[in-house]
């Protein structure tokens, strides 16, 4: 099993060494941010329906991972709103509690494997299961949407 | 989403839901053909508690086909005082159905509002009112939508409410004459105060034009421009979306200026005004994409009164 801490996420992510040694806080756009204790949260935004359609609601993945014991929380709410009119009204039924059960490097990104908390939250058709990738180096996250893949855009 | 929760300026943080246009309905009221029925539904989700005190809901009707009103119809609603709400309706005609402001003669005085499952109908001779929370009867498969197109036929808004506000008139208040051709356009828009003005935040003709059509902020530009300038406005906006989703661009002729076009003289839906079960998604899915996508898969609800206030009673 691969080892992954905060060290080795941070080369996998590409901050270098130097930063690391020195605990330095990288205050790049989209960056994720540690929280402390090889925690690690972020946050990511799409606007549904996929350009190049106007965007009518928002896809909000909030996040935070231990990467040492490899558990976490990720929630995935849909915002009334294009992301850059983002109201704070949560479209009913869409909103989804995801139990992290794996966090592993893949590439120079991060894969994140977890199961819906609460199978009520589970619509017809769709997997339990979700598989997440933070990839830092491209600011995104791809991550599913009711069988299909949307890329999200990290947010600081 | 026909036109529910369709821009920022209407949803929190910053914005009132109870003055969001959901959708409008217009059609020949069933068996009397001498009548129509309009309405108007607001507040999307019943995020709102009741319509708002300070707004005016002001429906729009042109008669002459230039986009500009020459006769309104005007709801305002007393503030809610003890779980009541009342509300006064005026008609304008002339110069005065265009103008931002609550005038015209009051044809419904006090009319009650109803929030819970029993209509409280208003008979006010030749006129017929409702206002209060219902059923929504709005009929989408939103997440379909929002999955690029990938429906399922999940009606998303089969247990939603909304606030309808319903006015049975006689054709005659609509401008019905001898030799007046019985084509209208009717959109409703939403006024609230600025200083001592009333300001235009919101309106609505046909289903989706403003959710589908518009980008981000300048869904609240649409809102506020009057339909008379939608072909010079968004024309080109709308041809592009079109041009996107595999439409055929000249389709923004027939789109712009955003009204809904009734002919009371007729008893056809939609596109000639709007019955509560048109399937508009369908209708407009098919002309917008060019034939690619035709349906949804969602039919319209069932729980649909058939007698006035028509609206299904709330969930």
């Amino acid at each position: 099993m691969d080892e992954i801490n905060r060290r080795n996420f941070l080369k996998i992510v590409g901050v270098g060494s130097g930063a690391v040694a020195a605990g330095a806080v990288v205050p790049t756009l989209g960056m994720p941010r540690w929280t402390g204790n090889d925690a690690l949260s972020f946050r990511a935004v799409a606007g549904l329906p996929a350009e190049p359609l106007p965007a009518y609601a928002s896809y909000v993945l909030e996040g935070s991972v231990n990467l040492a014991s490899r558990t976490g929380l990720v929630s995935r709410t849909v915002l009334a709103g294009a992301p850059d009119a983002m109201s704070d009204i949560a479209l009913p039924g869409l909103s989804q509690t995801i139990r992290v059960t794996d966090v592993r490097p893949a590439g120079g990104a991060l894969r994140i494997q977890g199961i819906v908390s609460d199978r009520f939250q589970v619509r017809r058709g769709e997997s339990p299961t979700v598989e997440i990738l933070v990839d830092r180096l491209r600011g995104i996250v791809r991550a599913p949407f009711f069988g299909s893949i949307v890329t999200l855009n990290l947010r600081s | 989403m026909a036109d529910h929760l369709d821009a920022p300026g209407l949803m929190p943080p910053g914005g009132d839901p109870s003055i969001d246009i959901t959708d409008i309905y217009a059609f020949q009221k069933p068996g009397d053909a001498s009548k129509s029925i309009l309405i108007v539904n607001v507040n999307p989700l019943t995020l709102a508690p009741a319509f708002s005190a300070d707004a005016l809901y002001d429906l729009q009707v042109d008669t002459n086909g230039d986009a500009v009103a020459e006769i309104a119809f005007r709801f305002k609603f007393s503030a809610l005082s003890g779980g009541n709400q009342t509300v006064t309706v005026r008609r304008a005609a002339g110069a005065m159905a265009k103008m931002k402001e609550n005038s015209g003669d009051v044809i419904i005085a006090d009319a009650p509002v109803s929030f819970g499952k029993t209509a409280r109908i208003t008979d006010a001779d030749p006129y017929r009112f409702f206002a209060g929370r219902r059923s929504d009867p709005f009929f989408f498969d939103l997440f379909g939508f929002l999955n690029s197109f990938m429906f399922t036929g999940d009606d998303f808004f089969v247990d939603k409410n909304v606030f309808g506000i319903v006015l049975e008139v006689p054709n005659t208040a609509l401008g019905a004459g001898p030799g007046i051709p019985s084509n209208i356009g009717v959109f409703a828009r939403s006024l609230v105060p600025n200083g001592s003005a009333l300001v235009q935040i919101e309106r609505m003709g046909r289903p989706a034009i403003n959710t589908v059509f518009m980008k981000g902020k300048a869904k609240n530009g649409f809102n506020r421009t009057d339909p008379v300038d939608d072909v010079e406005q968004f024309t080109d906006t709308v041809e592009d979306v079109l041009i996107a989703l595999g439409g055929d661009p000249a389709l923004a002729g027939v789109l712009l200026p955003d009204i809904l076009t009734y002919d009371y003289g007729s008893a056809a839906g939609f596109l000639n005004g709007r019955n509560l079960t048109d399937d508009v998604i369908d209708i407009e899915l098919g002309l917008v994409t060019g034939g690619g996508v035709t349906t949804d898969g969602v039919a319209a609800h069932e729980d649909l009164l058939n007698k006035f206030p028509f609206l299904g009673r709330p969930h």
